[in-house]
């Protein structure tokens, strides 16, 4: 708990810093301590996890999420001036809403239940790793029993949120196919909220760390902050990663999900279009050659396709009455390559046509 | 190359011609994209004229021509100009409210070759409907019109301009549009300029709603893959970066009014001081590549910041000019539709203002209407 702030040069450690020069210090604690440079975030963002690495990752967070408002009512609990709790409290209604439905905690029982957990299941915290308790349980007493400048400045690891959170909606969006933009509407909010509760923090903290022992509490409390993240990303690692030892007690794969919710996603869309297929392009869309461009191009309602080499061959043996086994063959014939091969590539080619309706079977 | 010359950036050969043949229409809906000062009949260009623009469009590298108005089914010779079209290998898009003749002509329409009928509704409800269009009886016409296209094996797009009086139809727009056998459906959030300028008390709707809207298009967009298509257009003043107002400025389009004047984009009026040349003066060809209107803000020369050294200066061209002048007072300031703009939260707290009072009554479109274009006050400012 007694995190110790490196101090290179003791002189330097005794001199008041400026306001720009103490959110600096306090933007590099996040530069090099915030837990997007965890090993566990990096799989995460860029798909690496199984589903049910992810899915640990939604269940221990929620026990972080559930007691963010806990943490704030403990801060708020000593605040003596109005003003100061008008703006705290605003925290807590962000994640617990103002009605049943509604709030953080909420949204992200809709992630864990995007990634298939039973609602009640994730409400019972039972599942939940000890080492993801204790690093939350640490941050609550910490904010009642330490100063109330440092208990705010603990919460300044919202400066560095907003980067996190767009590289984490981007990846998990574009890795994940069980993720959707619904599960992670969490995050929609976070983007504003944080940045405002964040400059309040910041303000405060640079207005009253008044003497170098204080400033160096405030970036002792971020720096705390930031391993009471980066530990819950550890016991996850350790747990479902590598080596993979999940404690007695913790959640086990398969556990506390909705009946089916691995099955596989019943296949969306168009049918899929088939070698015995007859495409066509239907009134309104042709082929057209841009002599201005130097092109081959699609003409279709209110847009222009592109086409490389390939699409122009193909779709210049698309006439209504050869299948797709027939176009196959001729561009095998003339390229020399094997038609079944060449006829796989087709059936995808017309199946983003034909999704687009410019294209018909 | 001649030093003297100035540098001026290359013109791309343009895509999309938007033939404005008429501003006739028979609806009058609030938020047309028209003039305030719309052309009438009698300065109409002739039959001949508009098969030459055509000509000279399709020399240019043109591909797509949009027939528009005013309703372009008000012209005699609308079938005429859809069979040069056809002759000169453009792509025809028939826009069109789908009433008043468009049904008659139909048939002729898809004789000579017609590609492509985008029809606009202006609600789901009839009643809704003809409110926000003006026009009693229009909704079973352009449902009859809408069958007749579907029938003949025409592609249809349905066109809904999305507003506070219609917002809370977004769900019914996508239902009719599969019901109607439709491919495409715009649920296009209106765009301030013209008409909707003057209007945009009655028609702003809050970001909420504009929220919910965005969802529901994204979930039927999932549903309906392989069966209807959802172009989605965002209201620009809850954005974060504009829009590349028609693929920026001469790089893409134009637009030819009735009369034969060569714009940029449909409003490119409202910015004074422009100099539009004339079909009858020029050829196409001239007025694209050295009229003052399309080299004012071609490139990225005549650039202010924030856009002069944005990364984005090539993606979005700053934006609308038509809105730059109108919220900026400045056609040459960045679009403080961006967020990048220091105008940004005056726009978007404009918007949420006006979105929360109670929405004024609609000042219908008309020709020879006394409505003073607010545009044109803030330009002066």
């Amino acid at each position: 708990m007694n995190a110790i702030f490196p101090t290179p040069d003791a002189t330097e450690s005794e001199r008041l810093l400026t306001g720009d020069e103490m959110e600096a210090a306090l933007r590099d604690i996040g530069a090099r301590r915030y837990h997007n440079l965890h090993p566990f975030h990096r799989l995460l963002h860029d798909g690496k996890l199984s589903k049910d690495q992810v899915r640990a990752w939604a269940l221990n967070r929620y026990y972080y999420q559930a007691m963010i408002p806990v943490k704030d009512s403990a801060v708020l609990a000593r605040m003596h001036d109005a003003e100061l709790r008008r703006i705290w409290r605003q925290r807590i209604v962000d994640h617990d809403g103002d009605a049943p439905g509604d709030g953080g905690i909420e949204r992200w029982l809709k992630l864990a239940e995007g990634v298939g957990f039973q609602r009640d299941y994730v409400l019972s915290t039972n599942g939940i790793l000890s080492a993801t308790k204790f690093a939350v349980e640490a941050y609550v007493h910490f904010v009642s029993e330490r100063s109330l400048l440092e208990a705010i400045a603990s919460s300044l690891t919202e400066m560095f949120s907003p980067t996190i959170i767009s590289e984490r909606v981007a990846g998990m969006l574009k890795n994940y196919d069980f993720i959707t933009k619904e599960t992670l509407a969490y995050f929609d909010k976070r983007l504003t909220q944080a940045p405002r509760d964040a400059d309040f923090a910041l303000d405060y903290v640079k207005k009253h760390a008044t003497t170098p022992e204080l400033q160096r509490q405030a970036m002792a409390a971020l720096t705390f902050k930031c391993n009471v993240l980066w530990v819950q990303l550890d016991a996850l690692y350790f747990a479902y990663v590598a080596p993979g030892m999940i404690p007695p007690d913790a959640w086990q794969p398969g556990v506390g999900l909705v009946a089916g919710a691995d099955a596989p996603k019943p296949e969306a869309g168009p049918r899929r279009t088939v070698p015995g297929d007859t495409p066509r392009l239907p009134r309104g869309v042709r082929l057209r050659d841009d002599e201005t461009r130097g092109k081959t191009v699609l003409l279709a309602p209110e847009r222009t396709f592109d086409l490389d080499d390939n699409a122009v061959a193909v779709l210049k043996l698309v006439d209504g009455s050869r299948t797709v086994s027939q176009i196959a063959d001729e561009l095998g014939t003339i390229y020399a390559a094997d038609p079944r091969a060449i006829e796989a590539d087709i059936c995808v080619m017309l199946d983003g046509l034909a999704e687009k309706r410019v294209l018909e079977r | 190359m001649n030093a003297q010359a100035p540098i001026r950036p290359e013109a791309p050969a343009p895509v999309g011609l938007l033939a404005e043949l008429t501003h006739r229409c028979p609806l009058r809906c609030p938020y047309c994209s028209n003039p305030l000062e719309l052309d009438r009949r009698s300065g109409e260009l002739d039959t001949a004229t508009w098969q030459r623009v055509l000509r000279e469009a399709a020399g240019l590298g043109v591909l797509h021509v949009h027939l528009s108005g005013g309703e372009p089914t008000a012209r005699n010779d609308i079938v005429e100009i859809t069979k040069t079209c056809a002759d000169l290998g453009l792509y025809s898009n028939l826009i069109t409210s789908g009433v008043g003749g468009a049904l008659d002509k139909l048939q002729a329409l898809y004789d000579v070759g017609l590609d492509h009928v985008q029809l606009s509704v202006q609600g789901v409800d009839a009643a809704n409907a003809e409110k926000i269009g003006g026009l009693k009886n229009a909704q079973p016409q352009k449902m009859t019109f809408a069958a007749k296209v579907v029938e003949l094996g025409l592609p249809l797009t349905l066109n809904s301009v999305i507003h506070r009086g219609n917002i809370h139809e977004v769900a019914g727009f996508i239902d009719l549009a599969v019901k109607m056998g439709a491919k495409r459906l715009e649920v296009a959030h209106t765009q301030y300029y013209g008409w909707a300028y003057v209007n945009r008390a009655a028609l702003m709707p809050n970001k909420a709603q504009v929220d919910e809207s965005i969802r529901i298009v994204e979930a039927a967009r999932e549903r309906l893959k392989g069966q209807l298509v959802i172009d989605l257009v965002v209201p620009d003043y809850y954005a974060k970066y504009p829009k590349a107002c028609a693929g920026g400025w001469g790089r893409k389009l134009m637009n030819v009014t009735p009369q034969g004047k060569v714009l940029p984009c449909h409003a490119a009026e409202t910015i004074p001081g422009l100099e539009f040349w004339h079909v009858t003066d020029h050829s196409l060809g001239e007025i694209w590549r050295d009229s003052p209107a399309f080299t004012a803000y071609r490139g990225t020369d005549w650039m202010q910041e924030p856009c002069r050294s944005c990364d984005r200066r090539e993606k979005d061209w700053g934006g609308c000019r038509c809105q730059a002048l109108a919220l900026a007072g400045d056609a040459a300031a960045t679009d403080p539709a961006c967020s990048l703009s220091p105008l940004h939260a005056k726009v978007r707290a404009l918007a949420v203002e006006e979105a929360a009072e109670t929405p004024p009554d609609y000042v219908y479109r008309t020709i020879g209407s006394n409505i003073r274009s607010p545009l044109k006050e803030g330009a002066s400012s």
